[in-house]
């Protein structure tokens, strides 16, 4: 039997909120500035994924959304979700079903790529025009951070063996 | 629904395969045209690294092309040559250090579909400023997608296992 210490799932826990709580924040504050002889444009997270959607690109436009946007928020409530249920030793409704969610959504959560993408993206814009960072970006990049931390505290053995102990089966 | 281990095999190989085949396409069909005050540029993956390495920017041209042209192909000949030898009891160790290594850093190929969505964002200034995805933007977005599922489906225990 494994030994669990009595702290182990605070941080992921914590981390996942700070991360849910940044990932709104950045998703409705702008990341980036493009302007071009005097006339200028805002970039949201979503505003790539639409203007793919409106040129014809479906699959890449969801692509980006699940990928950008809706992987890392259903990746952080379940950790959330998760590191509460497991922090209180408490059986919320649905837990299996989080836990099979946060493994399958897990390596989909590519909000870090997104981060990269974007530094890639301003340093080619600097060539075309005039690009100022957004206060948005540090929330991607804090989000990013978060997620990769959240990650990190994981143990996933310890979170097997204390679903195991709350009455819960988990097979990968 | 849950694929039994053989499934999980077929449907591994058959991605990788058709993330191979789709890989010269991908690399030689243009992704986005970016057009700035008039100058329209039609740009293929290789061609925004070049971009960014003639503009003094090698560091970031390094990262892009690792990510976006190196890693795809890297990751999916690993997974040919981990399911080549599936069933197979020789070299299984090392197998499953190049399977949790290609899991481990193969989402990082999506960079290049990210930077489109970012350069489509802002890049809508009609006349002055467009970016417009390209249909080979597609065809790679499979070939990574082909890599990215290919290595969910197979598991590392099935090297162990050799069903």
């Amino acid at each position: 039997m494994l030994h669990i210490p009595e702290r182990s799932f605070q941080p992921p826990f914590a981390l996942s909120l700070t991360g849910l709580f940044l990932l709104i924040l950045a998703n409705f504050i702008p990341i980036l500035n493009f302007e071009v002889v005097g006339k200028s444009q805002a970039d949201f997270m979503i505003t790539g994924v639409i203007e793919l959607w409106r040129q014809g690109y479906f699959f890449i436009s969801l692509l980006v959304l699940f990928c950008a946007i809706i992987a890392p928020a259903v990746f952080l409530f379940c950790a959330f979700y998760l590191g509460f249920a497991l922090a209180l030793r408490m059986r919320p409704p649905g837990l299996a079903l989080v836990s099979r969610v946060a493994l399958a959504v897990r390596p989909w959560n590519l909000i870090p790529v997104y981060s990269i993408a974007t530094v890639v993206a301003v340093v080619k814009l600097r060539m075309l025009g005039e690009v100022t960072w957004q206060p948005g970006a540090r929330f991607v990049l804090a989000v990013a951070v978060m997620s990769v931390l959240c990650e990190q505290f994981s143990n996933r053995q310890i979170a097997y063996e204390r679903l195991k102990e709350l009455g819960v089966n988990i097979v990968e | 629904m849950s694929l039994s281990d053989r499934s999980r095999v077929n449907l591994s190989r058959a991605l990788v395969v058709t993330g191979l085949v789709l890989y010269i396409p991908s690399n030689v069909m243009p992704v986005m045209t970016m057009s700035i005050i008039g100058k329209v540029d039609p740009l293929t993956v290789l061609g925004g690294v070049r971009e960014l390495y003639d503009s003094g920017l090698a560091l970031i041209a390094g990262v892009v092309f690792l990510a976006s042209f190196i890693l795809p192909l890297a990751k999916l000949l690993a997974l040919a040559w981990v399911l080549f030898l599936h069933g197979s009891p020789k070299l299984r160790r090392e197998r499953c250090k190049v399977f949790k290594i290609v899991h481990a850093i193969g989402s990082w190929s999506m960079i290049d579909i990210f930077l489109l969505a970012v350069l489509a964002a802002v890049g809508q200034l009609g006349a002055l400023a467009s970016v417009t995805a390209e249909p080979g933007c597609l065809v790679f977005a499979v070939v990574l997608l082909c890599s990215l599922i290919a290595a969910e489906i197979y598991k590392p225990r099935l090297i162990w296992e050799g069903v």
